[in-house]
């Protein structure tokens, strides 16, 4: 089935080759991931609660202080790994005796106090359960969210090693079979049906695969489509992963895997327009929020498949099926074409201009339009022939 | 007798208006009261003298047939004069007397102890609406004195549309708590001018010759001012209710409608479980209202902070214009005829005065509020804070961790470092200080009026 797939898709191969060939070179200069110990993950709390209580001994009123996870000005990129954290970045302080901040002072405590016992008990809760726990000081599941997050940013640990976990909400299938940390073996070779992205990355083991790539698709819908269309049958052996949209952490951690685990290529089906490709970027550069995660976050080795905006014209798809572009849409195109990796990708920078020009964009659904498996059967089997890749 | 002295301030602060006395103008203002004993009968004696900017220009030859007129049946010209010390002194402070007044009450067994307090009262209320004029009282009975000088260290003036301004003692008379530093206190307050309302005149007043357009102004003032502790929790003990007439003159005299008030207005929607209206006060000039809070949980109670207790005064002015009153005895009619009638006209314009004021109260105590709830967030987000601080210390086996959050509190134990730590971190909170540019860090230095200038009367 490999040689197959070598021998039809020649260009994949010649791409995976490269690909390892550049892996070897840059090897070393890719960091690699630090464990953080346990005692070191309770050792970062415990110097967290030391200062709070220093500042009340000295009358002063204790503040933390969280890294601005929002701000292009706290992020730099380097084509070797996407958009990181730079050192020195502006900070938010959370103030004890602020109207305004206090609230999220304790919710900060509180979780530091249910991730201590955690790490120290060296068992797992997932955010959901954080919240549920007390939902009258959360709130809502988003301010669990946001303040894991802020936490393994400040305590400069990876969330994982929080032991918090989060539900995944991505769907994998293909060629990929593994064991779970609990010791659950792992089958994604059901053509019918997928399996969902594991809440547990880093446990992963065992990871067996014979795919000589991996498709990201932006949507649920298209998923299902290549799913229906048996698609991993056909062009096997491959492996296809959806988050559903914006990709949440696990699903990001999944794809970083499977490319640490396989290097394989990487392909991204979305659709031609600006929101799919801002989820490409997610994928392949990684977000502003997560910048203090990129290292294990991003695979800047991802290539845009499809749907290109010349796609569009080169195969003619009816006019009816394109739409305009909103004014969000033309805005969020500009704010693409300034971010700072798009000069690294002159390919990309060609294809979004040419949706500027052309003012419309369109889902990977409008191929339905010149017929209904042109999407599987004509479309994606030629990309992938003739390295119809950027 | 102190229905006289309003009568003679009234017709003096009149006669202010009328030539254009700005509010800012000082001066002294003194009311003597003296028995002498004669060989039947005890007479008591007022003398009201004034002197500096704020009576400039009176004439009393002019003066005089209007005070007669003005002035009660029962009383007399004062056939002795006051004591020339007395007034020496009073002219020594604020310059040559342009206004100098005696009268006598023929019988001063009708004189009755509780009328002290009721001057008293009325004079300290005169002077927090003009706190240009200080304002000094004396008494002298059976050869005992008893002396009391208003003194006003932090005058606001506020502003009024198409009215001229007014000048308010805002001093807080109340001492700062103990745990605040020096310089971190407001020494003043902060009056709020509402909104003017006017009131229609109804017509049992109308037949009896008030026209014109009426109107009441509300100032509010918040006392003492916490403004730069946002965070601390105060309780608001009373409110004052004070009425002045049309010259400035506080009204005094109980009122039905205000004593009524409270059974009107929204409480919770002010903040507060209850108001009701203390009687003590009745005779005193100001209509007092004792406000309860909303009951507390036995718990909060027992962690909630000692509050500083704050009084809110409402001042509401009288507001009358007619351009066909323009000599002095025809203003004096109509201010009569406003403080006779004005049950009568608050009842006459019950719904929109108590809609007025429910306003007014909830605008004065909307800082209170707020203060209130800022200090429910921090109380119940320290709780979390110190059980999740001491969780970590508890559960934690690094020694030095834990020994040294102990000696950082100079404690022995994780139960010692709780209370500690609760009590460190009320005491940062509750009291954070923010300075704002509009406070009174200091008391203001008393400025004189001008220089005493002309001759003695």
């Amino acid at each position: 089935m490999g040689s197959d797939v070598a021998e039809l898709f020649p260009e994949i191969e010649k791409l995976r080759v490269q690909l390892l060939h550049n892996v070897e070179v840059t090897a070393d200069f890719r960091r690699v991931e630090e464990e953080i110990s346990h005692q070191e993950v309770l050792t970062r709390i415990e110097n967290i609660i030391l200062g709070i209580v220093t500042s009340l001994s000295k009358d002063e009123a204790p503040v933390l202080t969280l890294p601005n996870r929002s701000s292009w000005a706290n992020v730099s990129f380097d084509s070797a790994i996407g958009l990181q954290m730079s050192s020195g970045s502006d900070v938010t302080a959370v103030r004890s005796d602020c109207a305004s901040s206090v609230t999220k002072f304790a919710q900060i405590l509180k979780i530091l106090s249910v991730i201590y016992r955690l790490v120290q008990s060296n068992s797992y809760a997932t955010k959901r359960d954080i919240y549920y726990n007390n939902t009258q000081l959360f709130g809502s599941q988003n301010t669990v969210d946001h303040i894991v997050d802020d936490i393994s940013c400040m305590l400069k640990v990876p969330r994982r090693s929080l032991h918090v976990l989060a539900t995944s909400k991505g769907l994998i299938s293909g060629d990929l079979c593994y064991m779970e940390e609990d010791g659950t073996r792992i089958d994604c070779r059901s053509s019918s049906a997928a399996v969902a992205v594991s809440p547990n990355i880093g446990g992963i083991r065992n990871i067996v695969s014979s795919a000589k790539f991996v498709l990201i698709v932006e949507k649920d819908a298209t998923f299902q489509r290549l799913l229906d269309d048996d698609f991993c049958s056909k062009l096997s052996p491959c492996i296809i992963i959806t988050a559903k949209g914006v990709p949440d952490v696990n699903s990001r951690l999944m794809v970083r895997k499977l490319w640490d685990t396989l290097h394989i290529p990487i392909f991204a089906l979305v659709d031609a327009d600006p929101h799919g490709i801002e989820i490409m970027c997610i994928y392949k550069y990684g977000s502003v929020a997560m910048s203090f995660e990129a290292h294990s976050l991003t695979v800047p080795s991802v290539m845009w498949l499809g749907l290109l905006p010349s796609d569009l014209r080169r195969l003619r798809v009816p006019e009816d099926a394109l739409i305009p572009l909103t004014k969000t849409d033309e805005n969020k195109l500009n704010s693409l074409l300034q971010r700072p990796y798009l000069s690294s990708q002159p390919d990309w920078q060609k294809e979004m201009e040419l949706m500027q020009q052309s003012k419309v964009k369109a889902e990977i659904q409008s191929l339905a339009a010149i017929a209904p498996d042109f999407l599987t059967s004509i479309y994606l089997p030629n990309k992938l022939r003739y390295g119809g890749w950027i | 007798m102190s229905r006289e002295i309003q009568q003679v301030l009234r017709l003096v602060m009149l006669l202010g208006k009328q030539r254009g006395v700005r509010v800012q103008a000082a001066g002294g203002l003194l009311v003597l009261l003296w028995t002498k004993t004669g060989a039947a009968v005890q007479s008591l004696n007022c003398t009201v003298a004034g002197a500096g900017p704020w009576c400039k220009g009176i004439k009393m030859k002019t003066l005089e047939p209007d005070l007669k007129e003005s002035m009660f049946p029962r009383m007399s010209p004062c056939p002795s004069v006051p004591d020339p010390e007395e007034l020496c002194a009073f002219t020594d402070l604020y310059g040559s007397l342009r206004l100098l007044l005696s009268f006598q009450m023929r019988d001063s067994r009708l004189f009755i102890p509780e009328w002290c307090v009721r001057i008293e009262e009325f004079l300290r209320m005169f002077s927090l609406v003009n706190a240009g004029i200080k304002t000094q009282l004396k008494l002298q009975f059976s050869q005992q004195t008893f002396q009391q000088e208003f003194r006003v260290k932090i005058k606001s003036k506020v502003a009024r549309a198409k009215q001229p301004s007014l000048m308010l003692d805002v001093t807080c008379r109340t001492q700062p708590p103990e745990c605040v530093k020096k310089g971190c206190w407001c020494q003043g307050g902060h009056p709020l001018c509402g909104s003017r309302l006017p009131l229609s005149i109804p017509p049992e007043a109308m037949e009896r010759g008030l026209f014109g357009e009426l109107s009441i102004q509300p100032v509010t003032l918040l006392t003492p001012c916490v403004l730069q502790y946002p965070n601390l929790a105060t309780q608001l003990t009373n409110i004052q209710v004070l009425v002045c007439s049309p010259s400035n003159v506080p009204v005094t005299g109980p009122s039905t409608f205000f004593q009524n008030l409270p059974n009107e207005l929204d409480c919770q929607e002010l903040g507060l479980h209850s108001l009701h209206c203390s009687l003590d006060h009745v005779n005193s000039g100001a209509t007092v209202y004792t406000a309860k809070q909303e009951n507390l949980q036995d718990s909060e109670q027992e962690l909630s902070l000692p509050s500083v207790q704050q009084t809110l005064l409402l001042f509401l002015f009288l507001q009358h214009s007619d351009p066909f009153t323009c000599h002095l005895s025809d203003s004096m009619a109509t201010e009569a005829l406003i403080e006779h009638h004005l049950e009568g006209i608050l009842s006459n314009n019950r719904q929109a005065v108590t809609t007025a004021l429910q306003t007014e109260l909830k605008n004065a105590l909307k800082g209170l509020n707020r203060g209130k709830k800022n200090h429910e967030k921090l109380r119940s987000a320290a709780e979390v804070i110190l059980s999740s601080s001491i969780s970590i210390v508890s559960c934690s086996s690094n020694l030095d961790f834990r020994n040294a959050c102990l000696s950082s509190m100079k404690v022995r134990d994780t139960h010692e470092l709780s209370a500690s730590l609760r009590e460190s971190l009320r005491r940062v909170t509750s009291w954070k200080f923010i300075p704002r540019g509009k406070c009174y860090p200091t008391q203001v230095e008393e400025q004189e009026g001008d220089e005493p200038t002309g001759r003695e009367i």
